[in-house]
């Protein structure tokens, strides 16, 4: 090969690679970390987009080199020159890739395995998920019960997934880690949150037809402030109207990832609009508390036309206390006739 | 003969009509059928006194699913031949008579002639390619905006589901094997497959499969919306019917698979040319070889997957339902064992492709030709080994995550052998852009890029941020599509020729490429940015936030559509009027070339007597296969 084409396929290749490398830097890629697993992970993301780059680089030379060097003009019946291979260059195709990706291999699994150690005073937090709601309870606060995932900031948390009914997956973006909640096994995940802020919780695992609504928030606040919040939730349980309001058993309960009720400012189109519970009790022929009551219990038991069957939860009559379904059939009896 | 001759004269026409293997008699077999499955089932619950009598889902798979799919192959004529030795008929020698195609006429019947098996295949599954297409359109129209346009989450978790299985089980797979049944005896010198009764049973599965996963949008409940994947247990306990639609779907289509490779196998095994050494096949022979030793192996797989799932939903066993003991993940394993290796399945014959078109189209041979066979054999080894890096975070037995991250960057040893061997045989060759080698050109510059985010979903701390995101989604397309299908339509214009007897328009199919490469990658490259930013996968609704880059997605998507519309019109009017395709208008070597276009029925007037490799371009005097009219006499005795 002449001087002057090796430098021509050294400045198509630089060329490309740095348009990728732009691309890469410029454009918004992975959400800012807010756990020091997600920074991890960030760092092998970024070691194995280096290595992409110049190897896509090295294949973009070469084809825009063959491309524009190599075209033969329509009336050129001759052929090339007939190499049929080289073992050096095949020795080198083969080893230099295999040491690459050794290397990322070695890298991803030190970042996994210092990912998955638990730190000094592990935080655990159980997590249940169902169709459509996340729910969240702390077990060294007496199994303190929140819809939204509250934790503090610089402590390794271990999170312990229940699924009640189907897969669900558990992602916080910003914290990087992922679990699918699979029913029947228990599986866990470590984080360690290191920047205060409040993040979404989101559903990854197609569970349903409200899958796009799975989701809540988390919280990361200060030490002092999650200590603060327990305290605050503990005494709001403790106090005899505890979690009864009809209004805080909808909300707990996820209701809203379904059903439309404008007193709650949900919009869910999954199950029917809970805005029209009289109309739809006199369609069914039964009088509203009672309609509300067994259709919150035994799901089945009326289905509106248009939805489908087991599509709500059937484990609502057993996970809300009397006093908690009392008040939520109170609630959605006053607040839909409004 | 003569008495069957005779019969024929004297049975009256609409006897023949109503009894003769074809459409009506298709048509009325399978209401038969259904009728039977239908008192069957009827039958041994009244008999069992299990109510309701009429069970609609278990009627509905039985009889529908079932049996009536049967009935309509046996009334097409795709069983008559064995059922007629099933009965003790005397033997009949053979007439050749469900050879060939004569008129239009002849490609809507069983057909048992490899080249018109090849054509069937290859006009069902551009069908279906257009039928898939036409539901992404649909689903990137609802997620032009967030929050819901047009669609209930049902349809439009439908509409991904079916599109996904239509294109996968429908297009890539069976449309590969639609070239290879043409190629393949031609490149080996062959008359024909090695079983071709099985090969015209193959073939008329997979509309069967088709309607079936289509239907389902028109069943009770609607689609089945669980995803191609159909995890369980929503699939099995949380879905309508629809479900059933996909698990038997897939059997039909797994069962077309099955057999087809077989058939590939022996033909490649004991079928070759007297010359044809394994190290002088074609590299799309090899393909094919290693393909389909992959569809051997790995599709009864799935087909248990299915088969468990179907029960779970319909029969209410608990395989994989953990609340009465069963165990959700098994699914998970039986179904990757097999969807992995399917992704070299849906991939190694576009290799294939890719080795016969760069090689011809740059008069070079094929660079380090051992080792590219030797990386499809790795490629089939390792790819049986790495099925559990799409259940990293499935919570799954977490040691078993380094060692499958390690085989599956390993695999991408031998893929870059493969790409840089291509690279190798472009260079210093003599580059004819026709719209084969665009396609392969195409191929390589984004297979390049859907191998390095393979890479990197490799490495379990990165797959872990992205798994369900549209990450993935960008990484499947830049495989399957910038991958596979790029092939596919490099293979469709390479011997569209050789099949059609027509050139097709040079011009209509280099602006069918452009529109495709540009569209192709203006639709699917942002996919990769809102994934690591945070959109999961599968959502009708999502965050404001990526509003913008989802409409800009949505409008080129409609541009990708409508670059299909350029090659549909171009297969059409080039078929029907284009300028009529001399034997060998590529000048390449492989013997598919060395015959008329389109061949002759059987192929070779004499088996040709292969002599060296099929890619000596520039090798002064080289050849790959005397095909001498001289030697005729002595090679008859050859048997067939």
């Amino acid at each position: 090969m002449r001087r002057g084409s090796i430098a021509q396929l050294v400045g198509i290749g630089l060329l490309a690679g740095g348009i990728a490398t732009a691309m890469a830097v410029f454009l918004p890629w992975l959400p800012k970390p807010a756990s020091r697993e997600a920074g991890r992970i960030d760092f092998v993301f970024w070691f194995v987009v280096i290595i992409c780059i110049v190897i896509f680089a090295i294949v973009a030379a070469a084809i825009v080199y063959s491309v524009t060097h190599f075209r033969a003009q329509p009336d050129d019946l001759s052929d090339g020159p007939p190499i049929h291979g080289h073992t050096g260059l095949e020795i080198v195709w083969t080893i230099i890739p295999t040491l690459l990706v050794t290397a990322i291999g070695i890298a991803s699994a030190i970042v996994l395995s210092r990912d998955d150690a638990l730190g000094k005073n592990v935080l655990r937090v159980n997590v249940t998920a169902q169709q459509f709601v996340w729910t969240f309870s702390y077990p060294s606060a007496n199994n303190l019960t929140s819809a939204t995932l509250v934790l503090p900031k610089d402590r390794s948390v271990l999170l312990t997934f229940t699924s009640k009914d189907v897969i669900h997956s558990f992602w916080v973006p910003e914290f990087g880690q992922k679990q699918d909640t699979v029913p029947g096994i228990h599986p866990t995940l470590h984080i360690t949150p290191d920047r205060l802020g409040t993040f979404p919780v989101i559903c990854t695992e197609l569970c349903g037809l409200g899958h796009a609504l799975m989701r809540t928030q988390t919280r990361v606040v200060t030490p002092a402030a999650f200590t603060k919040w327990l305290q605050t939730e503990a005494a709001a349980i403790a106090s005899p109207n505890a979690g009864t309001a009809g209004g805080a058993v909808f909300a707990n309960n996820g209701c809203g990832a379904c059903h439309t009720l404008t007193a709650a400012k949900s919009t869910g189109k999954v199950g029917p609009d809970l805005d029209k519970l009289p109309a739809e009790a006199a369609q069914a022929k039964q009088p509203l508390a009672t309609f509300i009551h067994d259709s919150i219990v035994d799901p089945n038991k009326y289905i509106q036309p248009g939805y489908l069957k087991n599509l709500m939860p059937q484990t609502f009559g057993s996970s809300l206390s009397k006093q908690q379904l009392d008040a939520l059939v109170q609630y959605l009896i006053d607040s839909s006739k409004k | 003969m003569t008495a069957t001759t005779h019969d024929h004269e004297l049975t009256p026409r609409w006897r023949r009509y109503l009894l003769g293997a074809g459409w009506i008699r298709a048509l009325w077999m399978f209401c038969l059928f259904g009728a039977i499955g239908f008192g069957l089932v009827v039958g041994f619950r009244w008999w069992g006194g299990w109510h309701p009598i009429l069970n609609m889902s278990i009627i509905t798979l039985v009889s529908l699913l079932v049996a009536a799919p049967i009935g309509f192959l046996a009334g097409i004529g795709a069983f008559d031949y064995w059922v007629y030795y099933a009965l003790g008929g005397p033997t009949r020698p053979e007439d050749h008579s469900g050879h060939g195609a004569r008129t239009w006429k002849d490609y809507f019947r069983v057909n048992t002639d490899h080249k018109v098996i090849g054509v069937q295949y290859l006009t069902t599954t551009i069908f279906f390619f257009f039928a898939g297409g036409l539901l992404a359109l649909l689903v990137r129209a609802e997620l032009a905006r967030p929050g819901m346009q047009f669609f209930d989450t049902q349809t439009y978790n439908g509409l991904f589901s079916v599109h996904a299985s239509l294109m996968i089980f429908l297009f890539v797979i069976p449309a590969f094997a639609g070239l290879a049944n043409f190629v393949v005896p031609l490149m080996l010198g062959a008359p024909d497959m090695a079983f071709p009764r099985l090969n015209a049973l193959s073939f008329w599965l997979l509309p069967i499969a088709g309607v079936m996963m289509l239907a389902s949008f028109v069943v009770p409940g609607g689609a089945f919306a669980c995803g191609w994947t159909g995890y369980v247990p929503l699939c099995s306990s949380h879905e309508p019917l629809g479900a059933v639609f996909f698990n038997q779907g897939v059997q039909w289509a797994g069962a077309s698979s099955i057999m087809t490779a077989l058939n590939f196998l022996v033909t490649i095994i004991t079928m070759r040319a007297p010359g044809m050494t394994f190290w002088r096949m074609p590299l799309l022979v090899w393909a094919n070889f290693t393909t389909s030793l992959l569809v051997v192996i790995a599709t009864p797989f799935i087909a248990g997957s299915q088969f468990f799932s179907m029960f779970d939903h319909v029969m209410h066993t608990a395989f994989f339902d953990p609340a009465h003991g069963g165990y959700a993940l098994g699914y998970q394993h039986i179904f990757w064992f097999y969807s992995h290796p399917a992704v070299y399945i849906m991939m190694l014959p576009g290799f294939g492709i890719m080795s016969e078109v760069i090689s011809v189209f740059s008069r070079k041979p094929i660079f380090g030709y051992r080792l590219m066979a030797l990386s499809l054999m790795a490629i089939v080894v390792l790819g049986f080994s790495v099925w559990a890096h799409h259940m990293f975070v499935s919570g799954m037995a977490p040691w078993l995550r380094v060692p499958m991250m390690v085989t599956t960057l390993l695999i991408a040893v031998p893929t870059g052998i493969k790409i840089f061997s291509w690279l190798a045989t472009m260079w210093e060759g003599k580059l004819h852009f026709n719209t084969p080698m665009l396609f392969a050109l195409g191929f390589l510059s984004m297979f390049v890029i859907g191998g390095l985010s393979g890479v990197m979903l490799g490495a379990v701390p990165i797959d872990i941020h992205v798994s369900d995101t549209y990450f993935i989604v960008a990484h499947i397309h830049y495989v399957l599509f910038g991958g596979s299908v790029f092939t596919i339509f490099a293979g469709i214009y390479y011997w569209f020729p050789k099949m059609t007897g027509h050139m097709y328009n040079e011009r209509l199919g280099q602006l069918h490429f452009w529109l495709t490469f540009v569209g192709f990658n203006l639709t699917f490259f942002p996919m990769h940015i809102i994934g690591t930013e945070g959109m999961p996968r599968r959502v009708a609704d999502y965050a404001p936030k990526f509003a913008g880059v989802n409409m800009f997605i949505s409008i080129a998507s409609f541009g990708l559509g409508a670059s299909a519309l350029v090659f549909l019109y171009n297969m059409i009017t080039s078929w029907k009027n284009g300028p009529i395709a001399p034997s060998n208008p590529w000048r390449a070597m492989t013997l598919e070339w060395q015959v008329t276009s389109p061949p002759p029925i059987f192929n070779f007037d004499a088996i040709p007597q292969v002599v060296g490799s099929p890619y000596e371009y520039g090798v002064p005097g080289a050849q790959h296969a005397i095909l001498a009219p001289a030697k005729t006499t002595e090679l008859e005795e050859v048997p067939l």
